[in-house]
């Protein structure tokens, strides 16, 4: 197990794919990591940015997300988790990054994301003493919900859906399931290569059924004139223009605490997926990872890009394939900083149809989900794990049932209960801990009699 | 290997041609709506249609009336003096002089949608109005788009389609304003009479055109806020922004900006986003700022 290699499984941690496969299979989770570069692009206009100005943000994110991901896949001492776990913009930040940038422009947005940035490596080295408030279930329950935080994006996206209200078409629909079809079909019935790149064949093939049917996908292809070929990224806001509120601070910890959890159920599946025999977790390359995440964070704040955060998607295509080894994640890392230099391209594989994408990311988050259960059921039930799973799995997808609700509450609520990942997370470690509080108390008057008699 | 190679070979082939062939049908891009594309492109084919058959094309509308009726739309067309020759929505229209018929404000529609078809910059004719259902109660807000189609047989006719309870599209209000504008560099300030009349073009759904300059309003943004001293360039938004300002900052020359800004929504009393679209023009001597305000679409 030394090397890297696993039986059943394409290529371990450690293992170096040759040189062409390398490349194939990093341009496969390339191909997944640009679903977030959605974001920018959807942040540029909801600013009313210019063009160059939305060019700076997509490049620059691109830029934070590819050393992030070259970082992550490091194994140094501080620095690096050492998994295929690529970074990519962190849709948790998005909505406070408007916000910043609205209040105080560039400036601002980017100084807030520094100090998230810091937060998250500030907590890292604290998750190493987290061991009692991570039971193995509930890492289960937060690694399932890492794929279920993705399920409203890609299923809007599957069904080919822009705008809330707006009609979803026959053919986008058809385009979705069948490329996700192929994809699973790929894996499951396909053998060597075709198993290997089952999404990369499911995209493609996606993508050309969309070339067919869809009339708008040929639209969005047919003019990239205004788009250079090779563009350095420019920082339109002034490279030292950073600014800071401390009004914005409490918020912004909040989302950095909560990017850290999500991460934390990143780095922790990606190990469970390389280590599934192991009974306890390793911390070190978690608390590494959660450094880099942070560190990244940072970085992507001092760019003016947006913050970034492990994906998902992308632990789980390593999941579903096989493929493990980290150095597709350096590979990927640098094929994104190269394409961040070249906008015409990225800007083709930026119109990949949505239907496309979104079975792109429900293929990955299957593998998340299922891999939370699995390790959530593994050990031993009983009543109090019902309660604690049960009473995070309301209060977490309610946040995603009901928005307006809690748009409405009072602010405390407001600033903890935010996306469905982070809400379960953090009532699940309160609930394990209140529900145990009658087997602390005993054991400690157990030990305190223990020590009198 | 083979088989993901040709299956390779397949994906660049496709994406290729994709890239090279040029779509025929109507540029749609600036719509952020698939339903709006939706209703452009079913709209052109039909005036394709009967470009190319001319009024025999009519028979062959009215023998396949379900294929130009859904749900969400309906096509109908009329001839240059407003005579309906097909309806696909109510039937019992056609052969009706449609020229006299005016929506809930008193405007008449046919004069907006001759204007609409006048207007380059309003390539697909788009009018905003409300009607009556029959047997409704409250009005319904509709938006239209029109051809003009010179048939192979010399006649004139134009088709439109509607969609009720239309988005709120951004270049709805960048066809209004930038025709404002126009209006005003041809015309002068005399216009600011009809675009301040809120039963003229300029005044749709919530919608507006309004004119300032850096020190008063010469026709309010808002719609019933005629005694209000309001002063855009002050004015704040729920972030604490000055849109107004910051839009007439980013100006140059005579091409629109558009500024983003947080307005509180009416009935879910929580901050949405809302778009300015606001142009600059100077008309004997004076520099005016025409806009109008529209919301932004939400995330699925």
């Amino acid at each position: 197990m030394k090397d890297g290699k696993r039986a059943g499984f394409s290529y371990g941690v450690e293992q170096v794919p040759p040189p062409k496969h390398l490349v194939v299979l990093a341009v496969q989770h390339v191909l997944l990591m640009f679903v977030s570069l959605s974001l920018p692009i959807i942040f540029a206009a909801q600013m009313g940015a210019t063009p160059a100005v939305t060019m700076s943000i997509i490049s620059f994110s691109m830029l934070a997300a590819g050393i992030g991901s070259i970082l992550q896949s490091l194994r140094l001492r501080f620095i690096g988790s050492g998994y295929l776990c690529p970074n990519v913009c962190g849709p948790s930040y998005f909505s406070l990054s408007l916000s910043a940038a609205w209040a105080g422009g560039m400036p601002l947005m980017r100084g807030m994301i520094i100090l998230a940035g810091l937060v998250e490596m500030f907590l890292a080295p604290v998750v190493q003493k987290l061991k009692r408030v991570f039971p193995s279930y509930i890492v289960g329950l937060v690694v399932a919900m890492v794929g279920v935080s993705i399920i409203k994006s890609s299923v809007a996206s599957l069904f080919g859906l822009g705008f809330r209200g707006d009609s979803v078409g026959g053919a986008g629909v058809t385009v979705g399931f069948f490329s996700l079809l192929v994809m699973v079909l790929a894996n499951l019935w396909g053998r060597g290569f075709l198993k290997m790149y089952c999404l990369l064949t499911g995209m493609a093939a996606g993508w050309i059924a969309a070339l067919i049917f869809m009339p708008e996908s040929r639209f969005s292809l047919s003019s990239f004139d205004h788009v250079p070929v090779f563009a350095l990224p420019r920082m339109p806001w002034g490279a030292f223009s950073i600014s800071f509120r401390w009004d914005l601070l409490l918020p912004f910890t909040v989302i950095a605490v909560s990017g850290s959890l999500k991460s934390f159920g990143n780095l922790l599946a990606a190990q469970r997926i390389a280590r599934p025999e192991a009974k306890e977790m390793n911390f070190r390359p978690i608390r590494n990872g959660l450094l880099t995440d942070g560190f990244s964070t940072a970085l992507a704040g001092f760019f003016g890009a947006m913050a970034v955060d492990t994906s998902s998607s992308n632990v789980g295509l390593a999941g579903s394939t096989g493929v493990l080894s980290r150095w597709i994640a350096t590979c990927a890392g640098a094929i994104f900083c190269l394409l961040a230099f070249l906008p015409r391209l990225s800007a083709i594989i930026a119109r990949m149809p949505k239907p496309v994408l979104g079975a792109s990311m429900i293929f990955a988050g299957c593998f998340m989900i299922v891999t939370g259960l699995r390790a959530m059921f593994r050990e031993k039930w009983d009543q109090r794990r019902t309660f604690v799973v049960g009473i995070a799995l309301f209060m977490g997808l309610s946040t995603g049932f009901l928005p307006e609700l809690y748009a409405r509450a009072p602010g405390f609520i407001q600033s903890f209960f935010t996306d469905p990942l982070p809400t379960a997370v953090i009532v699940a470690v309160v609930m394990n801990q209140v529900v145990n509080l009658d087997t602390l108390i005993w054991n400690r008057s157990a030990g305190e009699d223990h020590e009198g008699g | 290997m083979k088989t993901v190679r040709r299956l390779w070979l397949l994906a660049i082939t496709a994406t290729l041609a994709g890239c090279s062939s040029q779509p025929r049908g109507p540029n749609t891009s600036m719509y952020q709506y698939r339903d709006t594309r939706d209703l452009v492109s079913f709209v052109w084919k039909a005036a394709e249609f009967l470009r190319e058959y001319g009024l025999e094309g009519i028979h062959d509308l009215r023998e396949n009336r379900e294929e130009y009726r859904t749900p969400d739309y309906y096509l109908y067309v009329y001839d240059m003096r407003g005579n309906a020759l097909f309806h696909a929505g109510m039937p019992y229209l056609e052969g009706r002089n449609m020229g006299q018929m005016e929506d809930h404000r008193g405007r008449n529609i046919q004069n907006m949608i001759s204007s609409a078809l006048q207007d380059s910059g309003n390539p697909h004719g788009w009018v905003h109005y409300s009607w009556w259902e029959p047997e409704g109660f409250y009005p319904v807000p509709k938006s239209s788009c029109h051809f003009l189609v010179l048939t192979c047989g010399g006649d004139s006719l134009i088709v439109g389609g509607g969609m009720d309870y239309p988005h709120e599209e951004r270049e709805f209000i960048r066809i209004l304003v930038d025709n404002a504008a126009d209006r005003i560099l041809e015309q002068g300030i005399r216009v600011l009479e009809t675009i301040a009349d809120p039963a003229s073009a300029y005044s749709y759904r919530d919608v507006k055109v309004f004119v300032f300059t850096e020190d008063t309003v010469l026709v309010s943004p808002v719609l019933e806020g005629g005694g209000v001293n309001l002063s855009l360039m002050s004015a704040t938004d729920t972030a604490g922004n000055r849109p107004f300002a910051m839009a007439v900052e980013k100006l140059e020359g005579d091409a629109g900006v558009w500024q983003v800004f947080l307005a509180r929504d009416r009935y879910r009393r929580m901050p949405e986003k809302k778009i300015l679209y606001l142009r600059r023009v100077v008309s004997a001597g004076d520099t005016l700022y025409l806009g109008a305000v529209t919301d932004m679409p939400e995330a699925p």
